[in-house]
């Protein structure tokens, strides 16, 4: 069974329909990447996955818990999905380990020592050892968001949704976080993301889904896509895109 | 944790022997209420102790017919609103017997005659009814004064402002911003002797009987026995003795102040033990309503950015109601109004009803401000905490209130002032806390300046140390 499946979901706010039916099966191990105009709904998409935002209508089954089941304990289905923010959401009252270890701690996941031994570790593969005790508003934002992908992926989660993650950040940090990302992804990390960077989307995504209007215009493996859009909605954008 | 933990359970301790103190009291004790400034009647005497015609008279009658009773000094306007609500047992206060107050109250027999007299100050050219036309004449509430000058206004075309106690009263005549009172006789003559600034400038009229009240068809045993007491006194030569040592003595050797010792420091140190009490009322009041208050106001705010309708609508209301209403109407109201409610002679201690008036009313001020504070705490923080798998309580334990509580301080530190400013409000039902230790010291010596300039400037320490602490706190906590 496929780990993410979305069935036929609208999201509205009054009167204003920003989902207007959406379907999307993700698998294990597969980097789903999102592209599409601002305003598109993607980032809205996104949040309806882990409930951050309630649709109007339609299914979202993770691992096959149906979300809008009443039954559905949603916090146990949040542990399993890690989601990183476009501007990063550190918690500033806490360090750096601290805001790794809040919730295995919280959440009996682990104990203190062992989540902390964890936390380093991930700190390690972020490349963020030194800054263990660092208070948030010491770092830059690259490597906020570095904090903030290993806070995540400390809760062991076997989904990641990213959503703009390095879009708040400057040139020049965006590629220390994409790579981290790139590493995720050769682990076999399943993982939704919603971007604006091409070039990442095209090297490490499975499958790239193009988004407009509310809806999933066109998918497919990315050289596909970006090679031979069908179209003229993605050929329109693309074009921009490419051209910038 | 811990050290909260702690408190919590002290104070609940503490909470829960004043009631049983409370009640044990209640079993076998009559509660008497006297005004505060009612000098020969009543008045504080150096050191704190009620000293006058009605206390000496209520004292020589209990021992000779044994009762207990626990005399309580309040305003005369409250202790008249307390014997209607039956928050006391009786009131002995100079009252004069007046058909209007019959229909509420049962009287003993007459224990004194006295009339009302114009007083107006020392220079003033004003001798006659007549000549007070279009000027204001200062009166104090609920006083036989206040009900003649009120029956000629009409006549003689003046204007009338009301005052609390005789003092403030007193010192609008003594500084010309009323042109003359109307007070009773022994009172005024007594106040004048003791170096007030004005003269008696009529007759007595209106020559009425001061009586010993109770509820209505209430505590008819205690008026029996009373009446019995002052039969006996007056037979025994005690009565005599008691008006004779007022009526016909200066205030000095009653109250054992020297002409020396009414400098600044001379008033200081002999009220030391007065001021000291009433500031330890004041700073009791003030460090149990914050605790409650705030732990109110975390509620309120909590429950105002809870997730749903209902959580912040009952936050809302509370916050409007009790924010929305003036302190005094608050205080006066549960104390007097609530258990009026209730009835089955449901009492309150003043204390208690204090400490509830300024919990509900600093409390809805913090959660106000408890709620904007969690409010600024960006969306994203419980979004993250959220989608980390946290549940929403532990999210805003561990994220959102640290942070809030951060932004919140500075108010914190302003509540916590005013909350101490706000003490003085409760003295209106009769906590003798530091303003209205001020109000009885001045009420025997009628040292307004010095006294008040002394008050003034205790509370400026107190609030100064007050935010040293609050400061040092803050810095501990960034």
């Amino acid at each position: 069974m496929a780990k993410v499946i979305v069935k036929d979901l609208h999201k509205s706010y009054g009167d204003n329909e920003v989902l207007k039916g959406l379907n999307l099966e993700v698998q294990d191990n597969e980097v789903v990447c999102m592209i599409g105009p601002s305003g598109s709904g993607k980032s809205t998409f996104l949040r309806c996955l882990n409930d951050l935002e309630i649709p109007t209508q339609g299914q979202v089954v993770i691992s096959g818990y149906d979300l809008s089941d009443k039954g559905t304990n949603i916090n146990l289905v949040r542990e399993n999905i890690g989601m990183v923010f476009q501007h990063f959401n550190l918690f500033p009252h806490l360090s750096v380990l601290q805001n790794i270890t809040l919730a295995p701690v919280q959440l009996n996941k682990e104990s203190k020592v062992e989540a902390e031994k964890t936390a380093r570790d991930l700190l390690a593969t972020v490349g963020l050892s030194d800054k263990a005790d660092a208070m948030p508003k010491s770092l830059s934002g690259g490597q906020k968001q570095r904090v903030a992908i290993a806070r995540a992926l400390a809760m062991h989660p076997s989904i990641m949704l990213f959503d703009e993650p390095t879009s708040a950040l400057d040139p020049e940090m965006v590629g220390d976080v994409l790579d981290v990302m790139k590493k995720l992804a050769a682990k076999g990390m399943t993982m939704i993301v919603v971007t604006h960077e091409m070039g990442f989307a095209k090297e490490v995504a499975d499958r790239v889904v193009f988004m407009a209007d509310g809806l999933i215009q066109e998918s497919g493996k990315p050289d596909d896509l970006f090679d031979h859009p069908k179209s003229p909605r993605l050929q329109d954008f693309l074009e921009k895109v490419i051209n910038v | 944790m811990k050290k909260w933990q702690v408190a919590i359970v002290m104070l609940l301790a503490a909470l829960g022997s004043w009631f049983t103190v409370g009640t044990q009291a209640q079993a076998k004790t009559y509660t008497i209420a006297t005004d505060t400034t009612f000098a020969p009647f009543e008045f504080q005497a150096k050191g704190g102790k009620y000293k006058g015609i009605d206390i000496d008279i209520l004292n020589a009658i209990s021992k000779k017919e044994n009762i207990n009773y626990k005399l309580k000094a309040i305003s005369f306007g409250a202790a008249v609103q307390q014997l209607s609500a039956n928050q006391v047992d009786g009131v002995i206060a100079g009252m004069n017997i007046t058909p209007e107050r019959k229909k509420t109250f049962d009287f003993s027999n007459a224990y004194y005659t006295s009339g009302v007299v114009m007083a107006v100050a020392k220079d003033s050219k004003i001798k006659q009814f007549s000549q007070l036309k279009g000027k204001t004449v200062a009166l104090k509430t609920g006083t036989a004064g206040a009900t003649y000058a009120k029956s000629i206004q009409n006549k003689y075309g003046f204007k009338i402002k009301y005052f609390n106690d005789s003092n403030n009263m007193y010192n609008d005549v003594k500084v010309g911003n009323s042109a003359a009172c109307f007070e009773d006789y022994p009172v005024m003559s007594y106040g004048i002797k003791n170096g007030i600034a004005l003269k008696i400038v009529s007759k007595q009229y209106e020559a009425g009987d001061y009586g010993f009240a109770v509820k209505k068809g209430k505590n008819a045993k205690l008026l029996k026995k009373f009446n019995a007491g002052l039969k006996a006194i007056k037979a025994d030569g005690q009565y005599k003795k008691i008006v004779d040592k007022y009526l016909h003595s200066s205030e000095s050797s009653l109250t054992g102040e020297t002409a020396s010792s009414r400098t600044f420091i001379g008033l200081f140190t002999q009220n030391l033990g007065t001021i000291g009490s009433g500031l330890w009322m004041t700073l009791e009041l003030t460090v149990i309503s914050i605790i409650l208050a705030t732990v109110m106001g975390l509620a309120l705010g909590v429950l105002g950015v809870m997730p749903g309708k209902v959580g912040p609508a009952i936050s809302s209301t509370i916050i409007y109601i009790f924010r929305g209403m003036p302190l005094m109407v608050l205080a006066f109201f549960i104390y007097i109004g609530f258990p009026d409610l209730i009835g089955h002679g449901f009492k309150i201690p003043a204390f208690i009803a204090g400490m509830i008036t300024l919990m509900l009313n600093e409390g809805a001020y913090t959660g106000a401000f408890v709620k904007g504070g969690f409010q600024a705490v960006d969306d994203g923080q419980m979004e993250a905490a959220r989608s980390l798998g946290l549940p929403y309580w532990t999210a805003m334990r561990k994220v959102i209130m640290p942070q809030g509580i951060r932004i919140m301080i500075p108010s914190f530190i302003n509540q916590f002032i005013i909350t101490l400013k706000d003490t003085s409000i409760l003295s209106v039902i009769g906590i003798v806390e530091l303003t209205q230790t001020g109000t009885l010291i001045i009420a025997r010596n009628f040292e307004g300046f010095k006294i008040w300039l002394m008050i003034a400037i205790i509370y400026l320490v107190i609030i100064t140390l007050l935010t040293w602490l609050s400061n040092w706190v803050q810095r501990r906590i960034n």
